[in-house]
């Protein structure tokens, strides 16, 4: 499809939904039965909200985590999800259950920040990885160590192909490796050192999300082009490969070098990237690109400061998760009190 | 006898009272200031509030003192702890750069209508230098070098820093080695004859400076083996780092051997408005590894009596995490630390609220701060006053005054 084709059939428009959450979030997943959308945040919980048509009904949150949760995966054929926070801890929810308690959970499964979780197709194994440079593979069923293995740099993002063949981090300086888990080796590596700098003093940028396409085919990885330190200006930016041979078959720059980091990139199964950026308020898009083509078939601004996407299974709903909270310096009180920052999920229509 | 010719130089005697002034002929403490340009997130190092909305993602952990915490990111200060003291209630009053770095450097002073002189010009005035006889300001920074009048303000050109680009001698410093020093004295003999009749009929603070600094030159010509880093020990560049930061810290201990008075080490590019938490972890690590080797290595030296060692930046970080997962400026509540001369050691004092957004108890400025350096470096304030051309100032802001729980 040409990007006409493609805009008049997926143009996401805002709908009126939109759900607000009094603290900062980091991503809102439909859940694959599309009855949940479940979200982590910056106050160690897991929020679930019940989806039903157009309404949404908040639920009690899972509770147990110590700080951020910055991780949060399905597991497959179930209905539970793991995440993961920044004090170490990796924990399984049953989280259709009218008040979640952890199926399992290692408080101190990493030495300090997990930043990436991830799950095994068949849904057998959860991989985690942070800033403690060790890749660990969990039984999801009962959080049992099967293996582990030291991996070069801090941990930045994981994901399983989706024959299971392999599992593939990110990491800080823009390195994607593609591990042979059975041997714990790298069979090769793929370039994203686009998405790091050092920046005078500063390690900047990173692969901060990768995803595949439904057939495995194409690796999407997001994150900042040309990352600078202090404002951390740079471009949006999604590489994406195709997973074959290595090769890098678009790299996906939007906007200027102050719109942030793309914290999410997805495959939508007609085969096109939708992916969101986050700067400073009012900063970042969310776009939608079919890597065949030169420029994105949809960009839009209208709701800035985007961290994540989800689609729901029905193909036709989007969960864009955004950040609110104001920069500046100082004090600003509101009726003597010193704000924080919020969170907002719209949900956007095809 | 260089010593006392150098504060000879310096005019000791002609500003202070004489019994002060040979008090502090005799005073050898020294000063080492670290200072972070940007401004380190308190809550990210000496003021962690784990698990609070303001918190971010890092640990607390213990350190060498029981019951005190420091951010995770400075694992190894946490061992040193039992050195250091921190203040974690200083207010101050600019959330600007422009005007904050000065007004922190400067100690934020009454407004007299003159130019106050940052710490390392204030310290260079009021004690001179060691009897080591090395230049009283030495400052160790990135990029270019040279000799920095601007940190002196109304004291005068002469009492600006020795800037070391890099950590590298100043320009042609080292004498040519087919110049022989014979040839060398010869030249200098001509010079301060140029210098001398140059004089004549102008004002001295001016020909003092241009003299001082040619002073300054020759007295670290002597010294070239400060600039050799050939000779750190492997140890001690694995100990301290080899980044910029670092290979500083380890200079800067040197240069204190050596003697100089006062030094400064700037770090440049601490303003983390976006990306806050990678940024500190990134740049935290490269100030907590060699801080705490220098100050484990000025306390086997015997040294960290007589070193004062400051780390402070012009504002600390925004509690709230803004958007782009920064921290803006914040000055309303925020941490400095300090070690060895004159100050109490293994303590923290003042505290933040819970969330960490403003200071609980009595809030402390930069004025405070500067009354208890010069008291901890053995300068009465009170008994003591910069003379500028007959108008008397204090050296640091009159309604304030040391605080007493962070000195010994």
């Amino acid at each position: 499809m040409d990007n006409t084709t493609l805009l008049s059939e997926f143009e996401p428009k805002p709908t009126k939904q939109v759900i607000e959450y009094e603290r900062q979030l980091f991503q809102a997943r439909f859940s694959p039965c599309g009855k949940f959308l479940i979200a982590s945040g910056y106050d160690a919980t897991i929020q679930r909200w019940a989806v039903s048509g157009n309404e949404t009904k908040r639920l009690s949150p899972c509770l147990g985590h110590h700080a951020w949760v910055p991780c949060l995966a399905f597991i497959p054929t179930t209905e539970r999800i793991v995440s993961a926070d920044s004090w170490g801890q990796i924990a399984v929810w049953q989280y259709a259950d009218e008040t979640p308690a952890p199926v399992w959970k290692n408080d101190a499964a990493h030495d300090g920040w997990v930043r990436a979780v991830a799950v095994s197709p068949d849904g057998q194994r959860i991989a985690s990885g942070g800033n403690d440079r060790m890749l660990r593979i969990w039984s999801a069923a009962d959080g049992k160590l099967l293996k582990e293995w030291p991996h070069p740099e801090k941990i930045f993002s994981l994901c399983f192909h989706p024959s299971g063949s392999s599992l593939v981090s990110g990491d800080l300086k823009g390195v994607i490796r593609d591990w042979d888990i059975d041997t714990a080796t790298v069979r090769r590596e793929l370039d994203a050192r686009v998405l790091y700098q050092l920046d005078k003093i500063q390690e900047c940028g990173g692969v901060r999300h990768l995803s595949f396409n439904h057939d495995g085919k194409r690796l999407a990885c997001a994150g900042q082009k040309t990352p600078g330190g202090g404002f951390s200006t740079g471009f949006p930016c999604v590489l994406v490969f195709d997973w074959d041979d290595g090769q890098l078959l678009r790299e996906m720059q939007m906007g200027k070098n102050d719109d942030g980091f793309a914290y999410d990139a997805i495959f939508h199964p007609a085969g096109f990237v939708m992916a969101t950026s986050c700067a400073f308020p009012g900063k970042g898009f969310v776009w939608c690109w079919t890597p065949q083509s030169e420029k994105p078939f949809f960009e839009s601004t209208s709701i800035p400061n985007g961290r994540s996407l989800s689609l729901h299974p029905d193909g036709r709903r989007i969960a864009l998760l955004v950040s609110k909270s104001a920069n500046g310096n100082g004090r600003v009180l509101v009726q003597g009190v010193y704000q924080g920052g919020s969170a907002q999920i719209h949900i956007l229509e095809f | 006898m260089l010593g006392a010719a150098a504060a000879g130089g310096l005019g000791l005697g002609t500003f202070l009272q004489p019994c002060v002034a040979d008090e502090l002929a005799k005073n050898d403490k020294q000063v080492l200031l670290i200072w972070l340009d940007g401004g380190m997130s308190q809550l990210e190092s000496w003021d962690p509030k784990p698990n609070t909305e303001f918190g971010g993602p890092f640990r607390a952990i213990p350190t060498s003192v029981p019951g005190i915490h420091v951010c995770e990111l400075l694992k190894h200060t946490a061992k040193q702890m039992h050195h250091l003291a921190v203040l974690r209630s200083v207010c101050t009053q600019d959330n600007s750069h422009s005007a904050g770095v000065a007004r922190i450097n400067r100690g934020d002073p009454k407004n007299r209508g003159v130019e106050y002189p940052y710490l390392g010009s204030a310290v260079a005035k009021l004690l001179g230098p060691t009897s080591s006889g090395m230049p009283p300001y030495i400052w160790i920074k990135p990029n270019s070098g040279g000799f920095k009048a601007s940190d002196a303000g109304f004291l005068g050109a002469k009492y600006g820093a020795l800037a070391l680009g890099d950590g590298k001698p100043p320009e042609n410093l080292l004498l040519n080695k087919s110049i022989s020093s014979e040839e060398d004295e010869l030249r200098n003999e001509l010079r301060r004859k140029f210098n001398d009749r140059y004089a004549v009929g102008r004002r001295t603070e001016w020909t003092d400076a241009n003299s001082y600094v040619y002073e300054l030159a020759q007295k670290l010509m002597k010294r070239d083996d400060l600039f050799d880093e050939s000779s750190f020990t492997d140890k001690d560049r694995q100990r301290y780092g080899t980044h910029e930061l670092g290979r500083h810290l380890l200079l800067a201990r040197r240069t204190l051997e050596t003697g100089v008075r006062f030094v400064k080490v700037n770090s440049y590019h601490w303003d983390s408005h976006g990306d806050n938490f990678n940024a500190s972890e990134s740049l935290i690590s490269q100030f907590d590894q060699p801080f705490a080797a220098l100050i484990e290595d000025l306390h086997q030296r015997s040294m960290l009596d007589n070193v004062l060692v400051i780390v402070m930046s012009e504002f600390g970080r925004t509690p709230k995490i803004n958007s782009h997962v920064g921290r803006d400026h914040w000055p309303e509540a925020w941490s400095i630390a300090m070690a060895g001369a004159g100050i109490r050691k293994g303590v923290v004092v003042g505290k933040t609220n819970d969330q960490g957004t403003f200071v609980e108890d009595k809030p402390y400025d930069i004025g405070h701060l500067f009354h208890t350096w010069f008291k901890a470096m053995g300068v009465p304030p009170d008994k003591m006053e910069y003379d500028n051309q007959g108008q008397p100032l204090p050296v640091a802001h009159d309604d304030c005054g040391p605080i007493a729980e962070l000195l010994v």
